[in-house]
């Protein structure tokens, strides 16, 4: 695969947005989300150092779609090529969990697919990981080596480009007027960035490694009092499950339109009272504590038993957005005690 | 099946019948053949208004229409109960797990169904009846509250208790006028036996409650777990292991079920709620 060479961003960028709707981070206060890249030049991009507050799947698995129409049907929009730059190694994992249940042979969300069949994949490398990052507990690194088109690696005086598909490396191939040759010597020097970053989330996550997994650890906590002790501090604001990219539950609901019926498609929460409300009325998760349990049951056991991984990729999100100050390392911790 | 996995097919509502106070069947016809394999369930849409799953009530045999036994119990099924004939719906499926009624063959087939729980078994029944000879015998134990709450009435009190190789027996929580049966839930009219233990297979049908009594009972005359077929119910909104709803420990109810048999989740907790 090809490694190329820039030393500025716009040219890479402006090359993109040529081809690709092109989504960039930006910065808001001290935390970045996604808008439409501007080539005017007049909000300059910068590569964000750690990955948006903002989940990935947004771009996959909107928060409310069109699913169905009634009586006629529709044809789900052509989706036009699309690049999201930025994305962080965390993400790739979080499109790979969502691959499993989206993608799965048997039954494959056509809505979902459209997207991910057009989005162009521009990751970067970490520089700064957040306080609450801790992917390494889950095998990340803080770069990635597979699952994107391109990856962007920041150095003293440039950026290195690497393709990781077909579609990246003729990309670079198809651009090689922007781009020049990387030294050798920049390339230790990526790898010594990324040795660094990567000593650092060991080093600061080093009271999350336990000597059991953590499939084991919440497996053997489902009988403590954890999870309802911990309930106490929920204000049930469900922004853990709005924020989290591997979070994936919705639910269809129908509605009048002028002159048809449309079937919607809208995330949902686990945490909501009546999530598992059947018709009658009877709801094995009334209480909030077993909500809880069922969430971190379904991220780190039943998925797991199923697809073969866990459902949390270690972003750290939800650590951030929690309104009630919850910390899903602590429950983990308080768990394994 | 659709190419868009959430886009039902169309179909009408052609006929519907009172069956009692608080259950009706709707005879649907879908724009095209709908075939299934009886167990499993669809998703019924009352256009703009919402969607629920069912479990056809009808012989899989029949392909160009199918009938669903609904009973009112939340907004869905409410609205559905003010339906009128010639109403248009929509329906996705079918999914989810079947009755393996090839494996059946050669059995007894042990069916205990309450209340509502007996429209799925009509599906499996008339399955079996058409094919009775392959089976050692059916043997039937239905309750429901009071005797005018029974689905089916007709066939239950009469033909059906005429074929030959079927047994079945009625229970009632509250007699009524001329009721001459047995009185008491399900679970009195459960006897050791009734059943070839060695060479049967027990199919459970009905509310939670009864579901987790009888498979008790079951499990008393030392049925093995994974002879014991049981329809779960849970709350669903996909119908295809996407949503996360249904889940029962690493299961989708909506994919890996309705049916499973008792030993396949008698390890998780709360499957009776
Ligand atoms: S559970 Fe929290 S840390 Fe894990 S992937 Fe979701 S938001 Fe990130
Ligand atoms: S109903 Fe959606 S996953 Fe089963």
């Amino acid at each position: 695969m090809e490694k190329v060479f820039t030393s500025k961003l716009e040219s890479f960028l402006n090359a993109v947005a040529e081809k690709f709707q092109l989504y960039v981070p930006a910065k808001t206060d001290d935390h970045y989300t996604y808008n439409v890249y501007d080539p005017s030049g007049k909000k300059p991009v910068e590569l964000n150092d750690i990955r948006t507050c903002t989940p990935i799947k947004e771009f996959l698995f909107p928060i409310r779609e069109l699913a169905a129409t009634y009586p006629k049907e529709f044809k789900p929009d052509d989706i036009k090529p699309f690049a999201v730059f930025g994305l962080k190694e965390c993400d790739l994992r979080s499109i790979e969990i969502l691959d499993k249940v989206f993608a799965e042979e048997d039954f494959e969300d056509q809505l979902y697919l459209n997207r991910r069949n057009n989005m162009f994949i521009i990751s970067s490398d970490c520089n700064e990981p957040g306080e609450s990052c801790f992917c390494n507990i889950f095998g990340g690194k803080g770069f990635a080596e597979s699952g994107f088109d391109l990856n962007v690696s920041k150095i003293k005086d440039g950026f290195i480009i690497e393709a990781g598909s077909s579609k990246g490396n003729s990309f670079l191939m198809e651009h090689s007027d922007i781009f020049g040759e990387i030294p050798d010597a920049l390339l230790s020097e990526r790898d010594a960035n990324r040795a660094a970053v990567q000593a650092r989330l060991e080093e600061k996550n080093d009271h999350l490694k336990f000597d059991v997994t953590i499939k084991q650890i919440v497996e053997d906590g489902c009988d403590s009092d954890v999870f309802d002790r911990e309930a106490k501090n929920c204000v049930e604001c469900q922004a853990c499950t709005r924020v989290c990219p591997t979070c994936h539950c919705f639910y269809l609901y129908d509605m009048q339109k002028e002159d048809y019926f449309a079937k919607m498609k809208m995330w949902d929460s686990c945490m909501r009272l009546s999530y598992a409300t059947v018709a009658g009325g009877e709801n094995p998760n009334k209480v909030l504590g077993d909500r809880m349990k069922h969430r971190l049951l379904h991220k780190f056991v039943h998925f797991h038993d199923r697809y073969g991984l866990d459902m949390c990729v270690g972003c750290g999100r939800c650590v951030d957005a929690d309104a009630g100050g919850m910390d899903i390392r602590d429950i983990l911790k308080k768990l394994k005690d | 099946m659709k190419d868009n996995i959430y886009q039902p097919i169309n179909g009408e509502i052609v006929d519907i019948i009172e069956e009692s106070s608080t259950i009706k069947s709707f005879v649907i016809k879908p724009e095209e053949d709908f075939a299934f394999k009886t167990g499993q369930f669809v998703e019924l849409t009352l256009p703009g208004k919402g969607e629920a799953p069912f479990t056809p009530s009808s012989s899989p045999a029949e392909t160009d229409q199918i009938e669903i036994t609904i009973m009112k119990a939340g907004r869905v099924t409410g609205l559905l109960h003010e339906c009128k004939k010639g109403q248009k719906v929509g329906i996705r499926g079918p999914y989810g797990s079947c009755y393996p009624v090839d494996d059946f063959v050669g059995k007894q087939v042990y069916i205990i169904g309450g209340g509502v729980g007996l429209a799925p078994i009509r599906s499996l029944f008339l399955t079996l009846v058409d094919r009775i000879k392959d089976f050692k015998s059916v043997t039937c134990r239905y309750g429901a509250k009071t005797p005018e709450d029974f689905i089916f009435k007709k066939t239950l009190f009469g033909e059906w208790q005429k074929i030959k190789g079927v047994e079945i027996k009625l229970s009632v929580d509250q007699a009524g006028n001329g009721w001459d049966g047995n009185v008491g839930v399900v679970t009195t009219i459960l006897n050791p036996s009734d059943v070839d233990i060695k060479n049967a297979v027990a199919v459970v049908c009905g509310p939670p409650i009864m579901m987790k009594y009888v498979t008790l009972k079951l499990l008393d005359f030392k049925f093995p777990p994974e002879n014991i077929y049981l329809s779960m119910e849970k709350n669903m909104s996909c119908g295809v292991g996407k949503c996360g709803h249904c889940m029962l420990g690493k299961y989708y109810v909506c994919k890996d079920g309705p049916v499973f048999t008792y030993e396949q989740i008698k390890g998780y907790p709360k499957i009776w709620e």
